[in-house]
């Protein structure tokens, strides 16, 4: 039997590109064809055998179910490595912000125009650096070496490599630091110096009391309760 | 229907366009249409299905939180696949260092003994199981993500292919040649199978 035209069709069944009406011409001349009727059985013992020894022991429903709340509960919870009583003034804080923004003043960082370069300073400056933490002015392409006496514009970006890191001074003795492998961007945000943290860690100590301090990530912005905290960004 | 962008039917596009602009449901029905192939992915390179599971779910979390680097939404698929690779990769290596520091047991998918009860398995003695399992992570790795595409998930080759970015005619080749391995080494089995 001349079954040329049926291989063509089982290639086209393995591949899973056929059409209906091959298929039911596949299966008519498989009623005679021995040869061919074996090698189409095969293809659908294969995929059943594939499909069955590969179930896996979650459902899919299951699975779902557990990843969106790992999802959910990532996004609420991106403070970590910090005291208990701590994180949860700062988990505590993520949900009732509102309200406790009450009674407290906005110290609005102070800014000084440069009329010069258009950049605008911030009142902040460099407390310890260690090894290569580089810097990027806001429209440039350059990234410059930090310097302990580097002046800090709004709108800089600042990335720390492997063993590298830096303390950020605040005007009201606050401080930030930035630790290795992470960026930094100082964002204006409602006429005030919004910190956020792209990616890495940032752990920050301010003073007591102080305003509402927030730090923004690609996840959401984190208000900070307490005097102590870190954020992490993976 | 509540929300039209999710459903079933919706491409991989708009579902991940809607996860990204905050619709987590939406992450949900990919989570749902990719669970089995994510899952088979890692069971045919990590011997313990537990951890495979493990593996399986930390992928899609990655997957999730670096969904914005998705250049290509229409190849999801393919690059979750990948995501897997990386993952299972990372495990094994810890696995080695563990078991060079501590002196741990390190056993691949061909060495072990079967272990796992399947919940819902219906054709398949656990045994089986994991002749199927075994031979399959002995192909080559092209081919193993080709034939658990085609036969776990359902895609044709014309899908894989766009799914990992590669020709229609190339994929045919590993599609065919894996299949041809697979009956071979499977030839046992689908005599058991054809017996019952």
């Amino acid at each position: 039997m001349n079954c040329q035209k049926y291989q063509i069709l089982i290639n086209k069944y393995i591949e899973g590109d056929i059409k209906d009406a091959e298929v039911a011409e596949l299966k008519e001349h498989t009623q005679k064809c021995a040869s061919c009727r074996n090698q189409f059985q095969h293809i659908d013992q294969i995929d059943s055998i594939m499909k069955d020894a590969f179930v896996p022991i979650t459902s899919a429903e299951q699975a779902t179910e557990s990843i969106l709340s790992q999802i959910e509960s990532k996004t609420s919870q991106r403070v970590s490595t910090l005291p208990f009583a701590k994180q949860m003034a700062v988990a505590a804080s993520i949900f009732l912000t509102v309200g406790l923004l009450l009674g407290f003043s906005l110290a609005r960082t102070t800014i000084i125009r440069q009329p010069a370069t258009g950049a605008t300073k911030v009142p902040m400056h460099i407390g310890k650096l260690e090894g290569i933490v580089l810097v990027k002015h806001r429209d440039s392409n350059l990234w410059e070496a930090l310097k302990s006496d580097s002046a800090i514009y709004l709108g800089d970006t600042f990335h720390s490599t492997a063993k590298s890191g830096f303390i950020l001074e605040l005007e009201n003795k606050s401080t930030l630091e930035l630790n290795q492998n992470s960026m930094l961007v100082l964002k204006l945000y409602n006429g005030e110096t919004q910190f956020h943290l792209e990616h890495g860690k940032l752990a920050a100590t301010l003073e007591s009391p102080h305003p509402p301090f927030f730090v923004s990530t690609p996840h959401g912005r984190v208000e900070a309760l307490g005097t102590e905290f870190t954020v992490t960004v993976e | 229907m509540p929300n039209s962008a999710n459903s079933a039917a919706a491409s991989d596009e708009k579902l991940i366009a809607a996860t990204l602009q905050g619709d987590i449901s939406c992450f949900g029905t990919i989570v749902q249409r990719y669970w089995n192939m994510t899952g088979a992915l890692a069971l045919s390179k990590i011997r313990d299905p537990i951890e495979a599971e493990d593996i399986a779910q930390e992928s899609f979390l990655k997957a999730y939180s670096q969904l914005h680097k998705l250049r290509d939404p229409s190849r999801f698929a393919g690059w979750l696949s990948r995501i897997v690779d990386q993952q299972c990769a990372n495990l094994l290596r810890k696995k080695i260092r563990n078991r060079t520091s501590l002196g741990g047991e390190y056993t691949t998918l061909e060495t072990s003994a079967p272990a796992f009860k399947p919940q819902k398995n219906p054709g398949l003695t656990k045994s089986q199981t994991n002749f199927v399992r075994q031979t399959v992570s002995k192909l080559p790795e092209k081919f193993r993500k080709v034939i658990i595409m085609r036969f776990v998930v359902g895609l044709s080759v014309i899908q894989i292919a766009q799914q990992l970015g590669k020709r229609q005619g190339t994929v045919r080749v590993w599609l065919h040649r894996a299949y041809k391995i697979l009956r071979k080494d499977l030839a046992p089995l689908l005599k058991e199978v054809q017996q019952l």
